[in-house]
């Protein structure tokens, strides 16, 4: 696939490539009807903030597959046959806020004729708070 | 189907969700992530993360989580490619549920198997949950 990165090209400490994100209300709703999630915290704004929130929050999920979308970008097909993401929520996103998406090549494990690419991941808001950190894997293979 | 903190023990199981890949659904969620992944274009192709939200929604219409909680961790293994139209039922079991001080929290494990019964994604996702009452 064009633009993934190639066996060759991976190196531990290396960044993939990175994405920049703007979250709008607008995403946040059409993300509700894809998923099915209609809770009123991420959809009314005066029932989010009586609740706590401070306004709509967007879904972690929505912000998880800005992830998946780096990961995807960098690692074609191979993501989606044999991708593995284990996260933490930090922190919330809102509508406005501009989600830098990050990854850094961690661990390389080759094995079997297969690669075992392991990076450190995160998301971080504008204030420069982390919303989501953690680690994604994937098994490349050489074609 | 609603229930009770008390009656989220380690060991219960949700009922199967079944759900299909509509092409509307995963155009909304591509739009609404700004995916314009090339794997996607016209391939048929549906991202992993759309069908681990439209799975966890289905443990959502069991569980109605209350305004408040907060998804703390979330891991999600891909094993295989799906395909829209594709019908994907889901399987839910806590595998851990404690109170700690006045928050609930609990652990859903999953996994997601296509119409020939195989596995295309499986996880784990945790929930803190506030105060005690009915989901």
């Amino acid at each position: 696939m064009p633009g993934t990165l190639t066996l060759s090209q991976l190196s531990e400490g290396m960044e993939l490539p990175g994405l920049t994100k703007s979250v709008t209300q607008l995403d946040i709703n059409l993300y509700a009807e894809a998923g099915g999630d209609h809770n009123p915290v991420h959809l009314d704004n005066e029932f989010a903030v009586k609740a706590g929130h401070g306004g709509t929050v967007a879904h972690g999920m929505l912000i998880l597959a800005y992830i998946s979308q780096m990961m995807t970008g960098a690692f074609g097909a191979n993501w989606l046959q044999a991708g593995r993401l284990d996260v933490r929520f930090k922190a919330a996103a809102r509508p406005g806020d501009t989600i830098t998406v990050s990854g850094k090549v961690a661990k390389l494990v080759k094995a079997n004729g297969q690669t075992t690419v392991t990076c450190s991941v995160q998301c971080v808001n504008p204030k420069g708070e982390t919303v989501i950190t953690g680690e994604a894997q994937v098994i490349v293979t050489e074609t | 189907m609603a229930l009770t903190y008390d009656q989220l023990a380690a060991g219960f199981e949700f009922p199967p969700g079944i759900f299909k890949l509509e092409a509307v659904r995963v155009t909304h969620f591509l739009r609404s992530v700004g995916d314009t992944s090339q794997v996607y274009q016209g391939s048929g192709l549906v991202p992993p993360m759309a069908i681990a939200a439209m799975a966890m929604t289905k443990l959502s219409e069991t569980v109605g989580l209350p305004p408040g909680s907060i998804h703390t961790s979330q891991e999600l293994s891909f094993s295989g490619m799906t395909r829209l139209d594709d019908t994907l039922t889901s399987y839910a079991k806590i595998s851990r549920a404690q109170k700690r001080g006045k928050f609930h929290m609990i652990a859903v494990d999953f996994d997601v198997r296509d119409q020939s019964q195989k596995t295309v994604l499986t996880g784990k996702t945790s929930f803190m949950l506030p105060q005690a009452g009915e989901l």
